[in-house]
Order: structure tokens, then C-alpha cells, then sequence
């Protein structure tokens, strides 16, 4: 099943690394570029969240003024 | 029965030998994920102290285990859908089983912690459906393509960015379906007392549980002892998360932010959409990274897998798959990251999470993502494999 498998010009460590250090260095930079806060959040703990995603409840009507 | 069960110990102990056999250790990597693992618990530390290196230590010892004892949900559920060896799954609710020994009383007794529960709508039915096809494409769930992706894993760096663009899309598409119909959220002896509750979700998760140790039995398999291990292991580390972040583990929702993050630099406007606009992801998007718990965590898994691989000579070991395994892997990572988003999550957030803390999702989305399986099993056999 596997006999035809691709055989790329870089090696795929080297496409791991490269993709690894990449990733780290985008996350520095946004970290560095960004607000950061002082207590780690979870999207679930503002608002009317009624799902880990912070999804409101679908039924929940807005408050009047 | 015999032959099943002889072969499934020596595959199982091939694997485990493979894995835990330190054939070479890989220093230069060892190197570079080692200095990583450090910039990323000095960053957290520096803004949250012992709650980020905490999270930080959580996720590196959650990709330990994972990659090193190749704790895997797609496989386990294949297994059960080709061959009727339901040993994974029963280990899977034993897992959650133990989690809602923490999650359910420690939530009902208003300590700080609570559990995840989500709502039980068509989204959800649909997204668990997607998800589950799409993780025997890809051959890795949630945590299965983070860690395998941390321990280099071809297929997953292919998967990968697939399901962290294909979240971007379900968060775009998730505020329209879950208008198509919800019953909000639906908990499992939410009429009972905190202990009530706990016993009525134990006897359901030991139950099933037994279930499938017991099909598993039928048909000569027997439970994997270093699976077992595993599973106990991963329970106590979801007991710590549960308890330092005040949440169950969860590993989509960092993958999205990820996504919007990278849509929002190339110049689309992603904070407009409903998603993003709501006060839990919108705090996600305008801060670090590293400020979210399910992110954070997600690198550190990164950081434990590629260690453990690094440790093992694992890279020396993983061969490139071939094109259409690629193929399939893009298609599976993308009908992923769309359904998690509209299914609350993964086998960890969703199935895992949502079980343990007795709400009724999880129970549904397992049921829907083994469905989904069914269909991504065959799909495999059209992409050759």
C-alpha cells in the first residue's frame, strides 16, 4: 500500500523544523504584539456563554435598556 | 478468538517497543523543542505565573503520554468499526468516567472548577457527523493531530493547518446553523443533587465502559496493560488542568484562534463575523496567544510530543505517506476543524469533557462521530489506504 510513497526533495524533518519554528516565532510575535493577561481565559467564562466555544444561548433574549 | 487476541498483543507490544525503545536519541531536535518548550513557560510564567507554568507543565506531560504511549481515539474507534475490538473504547469511558469523579462534584460544590456543557442542537449533531469522518481521513482526532503532529508526523503536518483553517470556517458557519434549532443544554440528573448526579453519570460511563470490555471479550480482545496505564495517567493530568484553568481540557477552540489570528494579519476583517464578536472569543482575538488556556496548552503538547519523539529517535522512524494519504489527510484536518466548531469540540471537548461533567452532548456526539466514522472508514479505502 505504502510502496508508492512520495518522495520529497527536502526531507521531512527538515519540513517539520522549518513548520515548528515558524509556528513558535508567528506565536512569539503575536504574544510580544499583543495584550496579555494576567489570568489565562477560556472563551466560556464572558457572557451569556452556553458552550465551551463561548456560543451564547440561542433561546436567551438580549436585556432591555 | 485465539488468533485475535494473540495478534492484537503483538501489535500492541510492537507498538509500545517501537515507541519506548530510546533507539537514538534526535539532540539537535531534542535541542530546538527543549529551548522552545523554555521560551514558551518563561512567556507564560512572566504573565501568569504559576497558573501558565502550570498549564504549560499540564500539556508537555499530556504530550508525553499521548505520543509516547500512542493514546489514540481514531484508531481505537476504527478497531471497533473493522474488527469489533471495542478495548479502546471501553478505555476511553473509563477515562471519562474517572474525570467525572472531579469534574461533576467539584462543579455541583461551587469550588471555582466547572465542568463543560454545551447545548444539544442540530449543529451538533451535524458537526459530530463531520468530525468523525474526518478523523478516520486524517487518522487522528483533536489531541491525535496535535501529537502526532509534535512528533513529526507527515500526515499531520499536512492535517494540521487543514483543521486549524477549517475552524476558521466553522466558527464563520456556527452562529446560522445554531439558529436552525436547539434544546439548550440538557444535563444528565441536572434534577439531583451533586451526589446523585455523580452516581447516575458513573453507573452511565462504567456501564458503557463494561459494555464494551465485555464485546471486547467476545471476540478475544483483550485490554492493552500499558493502554490501561495510560488511561490512568491522562485521567490524573485532566484532573490538574480541570483544576488549575477552572475548565476541562479542551484543544479546538486554540486551533481556531490560531486560524483567526493568521485570516485577521492577511488583512479579513474576522472580528466583524458573530463569532468573533461574542465576548469569549472576542477577548481571545484581541490578546496573546498564549493568554488562552486551550492554546497555550496546545503548544505545550506540541512541545511534550516532539520531546518524547525526540527522546525515542521517532523522526528517524516516520515515513512520508504518499500523495493520496496527504489528500485525504487535507480533507479529513478540514471536515475536523468545521466540526468541531459546530459540534462544541473534539473526543476531548466535546466527547471527553462533555461526558465527564455529565452533560448529554457528549453523549450525543459520540454516538454522531462513531456514525461519521463509519463513513470516513470507507472513504479511506477510495484514498488507498
Amino acid at each position: 500500500m505504502n510502496a508508492r510513497q512520495t518522495t520529497p526533495k527536502i526531507s521531512p524533518r527538515l519540513i517539520y523544523i522549518t513548520l515548528l519554528s515558524a509556528l513558535f516565532a508567528v506565536a512569539i510575535s503575536d504574544h510580544l504584539m499583543s495584550p496579555a493577561l494576567s489570568n489565562l481565559g477560556a472563551p466560556t467564562e464572558l457572557g451569556n456563554a452556553c458552550a465551551p466555544c463561548g456560543a451564547p444561548c440561542v433561546d436567551a433574549k438580549p436585556k432591555a435598556d | 478468538m485465539a488468533v485475535f487476541s494473540s495478534t492484537t498483543k503483538k501489535q500492541n507490544a510492537a507498538r509500545h517497543r517501537a515507541l519506548w525503545s530510546f533507539g537514538g536519541v534526535d539532540k539537535p531536535l531534542l535541542m530546538l523543542i527543549s529551548c522552545l518548550g523554555l521560551i514558551l513557560a518563561g512567556l507564560a510564567g512572566l504573565d501568569t505565573g504559576l497558573t501558565g507554568l502550570a498549564l504549560v507543565g499540564l500539556g508537555l506531560l499530556l504530550g508525553m503520554a499521548f505520543m509516547g504511549f500512542q493514546y489514540g481515539f481514531a484508531s481505537g474507534w476504527r478497531r471497533f468499526l473493522e474488527s469489533g475490538d471495542a478495548s479502546a473504547l471501553s478505555l476511553h469511558f473509563l477515562l471519562s468516567a474517572l474525570c467525572a469523579l472531579i469534574f461533576i462534584p467539584v462543579s455541583a460544590a461551587g469550588l471555582g472548577p466547572s465542568g463543560s456543557l454545551a447545548p444539544v442542537s442540530v449543529s451538533l449533531f451535524i458537526g459530530a457527523f463531520m468530525f468523525g469522518t474526518g478523523m478516520q481521513l486524517a487518522s487522528g482526532c483533536g489531541s491525535g493531530v496535535l501529537f502526532s503532529f509534535g512528533g513529526g508526523s507527515g500526515r499531520m503536518i499536512v492535517a494540521l493547518p487543514f483543521f486549524v483553517f477549517g475552524s476558521v470556517l466553522g466558527s464563520i458557519i456556527l452562529p446560522p446553523v445554531l439558529a436552525w434549532g436547539s434544546l439548550g443544554q440538557v444535563e444528565i440528573g441536572g434534577g439531583l443533587s451533586g451526589t446523585g448526579k455523580l452516581a447516575v453519570n458513573l453507573v452511565l460511563l462504567l456501564g458503557a465502559a463494561v459494555f464494551f470490555r465485555w464485546l471486547s471479550a467476545r471476540r478475544g480482545f483483550q485490554i492493552n496493560r500499558a493502554l490501561l496505564v495510560a488511561t490512568l495517567l491522562i485521567a490524573l493530568l485532566c484532573w490538574g488542568v480541570f483544576w488549575v484553568s477552572n475548565h476541562p481540557w479542551g484543544v479546538t477552540f486554540g486551533f481556531t484562534l490560531w486560524g483567526a489570528k493568521i485570516v485577521s494579519a492577511a488583512g479579513v476583517p474576522i472580528e466583524e463575523f458573530a463569532f468573533w464578536t461574542w465576548p469569549g472569543p472576542q477577548r481571545a482575538l484581541t490578546h496573546s496567544v498564549f493568554s488562552d488556556t486551550s492554546s497555550l496548552m496546545n503548544f505545550a503538547m506540541i512541545i511534550g510530543a516532539g520531546l518524547t519523539a525526540a527522546l525515542t529517535g521517532a523522526f528517524a522512524k516516520s515515513a512520508w505517506p504518499n500523495t493520496r494519504q496527504l489528500q485525504a489527510a487535507a480533507l479529513g484536518g478540514m471536515l475536523m476543524g468545521i466540526g468541531a466548531r459546530l459540534s462544541f469540540g473534539c473526543n476531548i471537548g466535546a466527547f471527553l469533557a462533555g461526558t465527564a461533567s455529565g452533560s448529554l452532548h457528549g453523549w450525543i456526539w459520540f454516538a454522531i462521530a462513531l456514525a461519521g466514522s463509519v463513513l470516513g472508514i470507507r472513504l479511506r479505502a477510495k484514498f488507498g489506504f
